[in-house]
């Protein structure tokens, strides 16, 4: 297979979805090239079977620009997405999220499950998520983390899925999405506004049938996921209907998704591109500041920092909560994901610098004060990811000025850790002191 | 536990390189080696810091400062730095504008690029011989004034000049195009035997031109009733 052969039947989904179905502005730029944040993070997303929240205002294509995505990427007909989303709402049950009891045998005195398209298939869309009531959001906790479906004593697991959830801005109607859930997001995207422009000419051409539709595709892939087989064999006959709908695809609209074993070798592909020492770095340092506390050892969302603290200036002052392991899982997913997409050889900080923001926007609890003082300033992106986005840049500056310092004492780090009589670093961040407790340089306070 | 810094490696003894360390480097090791070359062609052609300029020297000089560039990987940046180097006594020891001038139409005719644009507004030196054999498809495009000799043995070549220029512009050249804003000094176009000399100024004189056009300010001046092609 020749290099950039994925990435470029990759390219053609994104132009087909953006010159026909998603109609919107570019508004990411790396490495020169411009993109539409809600199709590219969504075709990352899919391809390195990510979990994605896309926020914005009613109507501006959340959902459809994830049912697209996955449609095509994962070749599943648009009507097979459709009747597998879960739409969120008070009423919302267990039973039709991931499964319920087979009725027919339950009457014969046996305990088997009927899974839910929506546990099946590897496209998940969750719509409205911040509409399901905060109790209820803890049932789809596992499943959003490892693809693990529990229902009655029987479990599903999902070898390969992508979840995509959709939450309106805050509402009568709508609920805080609890911590432990909006973690397990790797990624928070806004679908914007198209402009007044490209708005008028959204809908001008008037179809009878959408053409990521395919009724015959859609019936058989119905009766497949609501037969009796185990799941490995019905996702095998899937894999055989979505063949054919993605030959009818690439046939009439000219554009090619990946069937399972393509998404496995991209999948691979990405997860062996390596970080440079500045990407690495740059993202420890980053880490640092999201976790360190110096009175406390680490930052808790129960614990307060004090004022007057010598790091009053990094964000470990600005914020309530600690970065979750989830976090850095995140980065180097999507990170690794974008240099694939953009066929570079390493991740590297234009990578980091454009993915990170996403990864934090939604992870962050700012502390009022801070946030009382950011508010009135002027943006273009949600609070939340302009908060993101300027952290990063922050932490950005500093490592500019501290760079050759840091790499430095990461290198003394790696001398002491293997054994050499070696004094590690002093320095003006949070990064220094973690390094001294690595190498065991810092005693830490005694509980 | 596994070593969380061992990526960190072969961090040691690094040393940081921004871009601009390594550009400022190239350029002035560049800057070096043509500073190399002109005194290379001074020591051979101004021992006594006396240079006479007559057609032989010129040719002998112009060979010699080829030779000197051999080798050498330049831009026209690199040309037109070098020209502020002959405004500053600690870079050139001692300037003299005939050499000069035969040194840098060399760097020009040998340079890469097909334009060059030199600009020379704040320089103090005016050079002599500028644009001297500039062969076909070259453009050389100087901002600012020029000395005496300019476009001597043009050789199809389109010189522009955003100034005025002295005595003798486009002597003996022999095709190609000379283009002056604003004026030129006696003997202009002497011994031209092709080619067009066009200028937006003043002419004070013309030398004994022998074929060619030459226009000032847009009136055609040879050839015409008054001065006629002359015959060595």
């Amino acid at each position: 297979m020749k290099d950039g052969y994925y990435q470029e039947r990759i390219r053609g989904v994104y132009d087909y979805i953006s010159n026909n179905l998603y109609l919107n502005r570019p508004d990411i730029e790396v490495k020169g090239e411009h993109f539409n944040s809600a199709i590219m993070f969504g075709l990352l997303t899919c391809l390195n079977g990510g979990k994605e929240l896309i926020i914005g205002e009613p109507g501006l294509g959340k959902t459809t620009s994830a049912e697209y995505v996955g449609s095509i990427l994962y070749r599943y007909p648009l009507g097979v997405i459709w009747g597998s989303e879960v739409s969120g709402h008070p009423e919302q049950t267990e039973e039709k999220i991931i499964g319920r009891p087979d009725l027919g045998e339950l009457n014969q005195g046996k305990e088997k499950v009927v899974w839910s398209n929506f546990a099946q298939i590897p496209v998940k869309v969750v719509d409205e998520i911040n509409r399901l009531p905060e109790t209820k959001q803890s049932m789809i906790l596992n499943g959003v983390d490892r693809g693990n479906w529990e229902y009655l004593n029987e479990i599903l697991i999902n070898d390969e899925y992508c979840l995509f959830a959709t939450a309106n801005y805050q509402d009568r109607g709508t609920n805080t999405i609890i911590a432990p859930l909006i973690d397990r997001f790797d990624f928070l995207v806004e679908s914007r506004h198209p402009g007044p422009n490209i708005a008028f000419t959204i809908g001008k051409e008037a179809r009878l049938n959408h053409p990521l539709r395919h009724p015959q595709s859609e019936k058989e892939l119905h009766q497949v996921l609501r037969g009796n087989k185990p799941h490995e064999e019905k996702m095998a006959l899937a894999e055989e209907i979505c063949d054919l709908y993605g030959e009818y695809m690439k046939e009439n609209l000219g554009v090619e998704g990946l069937n399972k074993e393509e998404r496995r070798k991209v999948k691979e592909e990405m997860m062996g591109i390596s970080f440079d020492l500045d990407a690495n770095a740059f993202v420890r340092m980053v880490l640092a500041e999201l976790s360190f506390c110096h009175r406390y050892g680490q930052k808790r969302s129960v614990e307060a920092c004090e004022e007057g603290c010598h790091y009053t200036g990094y964000l470990c002052h600005h914020i309530k909560n600690c970065a979750s392991n989830r976090l850095p899982i995140s980065v180097r997913n999507y990170s690794q994901a974008l240099a694939w997409f953009l066929e570079d050889d390493e991740v590297d900080l234009e990578h980091i610098r454009l993915a990170i923001p996403y990864t934090l926007a939604h992870r962050i609890q700012w502390k009022d004060s801070y946030l009382s003082k950011k508010e009135g300033e002027g943006r273009n992106d949600p609070f939340q990811i302009y908060l993101a986005k300027e952290a990063t840049e922050e932490i950005f500056q500093r490592y500019n000025e501290q760079r050759e310092y840091l790499l430095e004492a990461l290198a003394v780090g790696n001398k002491a850790f293997i054994g050499e009589e070696i004094s590690p670093l002093d320095g003006d961040h949070p990064i220094y002191e973690e390094i001294k407790k690595d190498i065991g340089a810092k005693d830490e306070k005694s509980l | 536990m596994k070593n969380p810094f061992e990526s960190f490696h072969q961090v040691g003894g690094r040393k940081r390189e921004i871009p601009l360390d390594k550009i400022l480097q190239s350029k002035e090791e560049t800057l070096s080696k043509i500073l190399n070359g002109y005194e290379h062609l001074l020591k051979n052609e101004a021992k006594d810091l006396v240079w006479l300029m007559q057609y032989s020297t010129v040719i002998k000089a112009y060979s010699i400062a080829e030779k000197g560039l051999e080798g050498i990987e330049y831009t026209a940046e690199d040309i037109e730095e070098f020209c502020y180097a002959l405004d500053r006594s600690d870079q050139i020891p001692y300037l003299i504008t005939g050499p000069a001038g035969v040194y840098i139409s060399a760097l020009c005719n040998y340079a890469k690029e097909e334009e060059i644009t030199l600009h020379l507004r704040d320089l103090n030196v005016k050079v002599n011989l500028t644009g001297y054999r500039l062969p076909p498809n070259k453009k050389l495009i100087v901002e600012g004034n020029v000395g005496d000799f300019t476009g001597i043995g043009l050789d199809g070549g389109e010189l522009i000049i955003e100034g005025s220029g002295k005595n003798y512009t486009g002597a003996g050249m022999k095709r190609g195009k000379i283009i002056v804003r604003h004026n030129l000094g006696f003997n202009t176009g002497h011994g031209m035997t092709g080619g067009e000399i066009i200028v937006g100024g003043r002419i004070k004189g013309l030398g004994k031109i022998v074929g060619g056009k030459i226009f000032e300010r847009e009136h055609l001046v040879f050839p015409n009733e008054g001065v006629k092609p002359f015959y060595f």
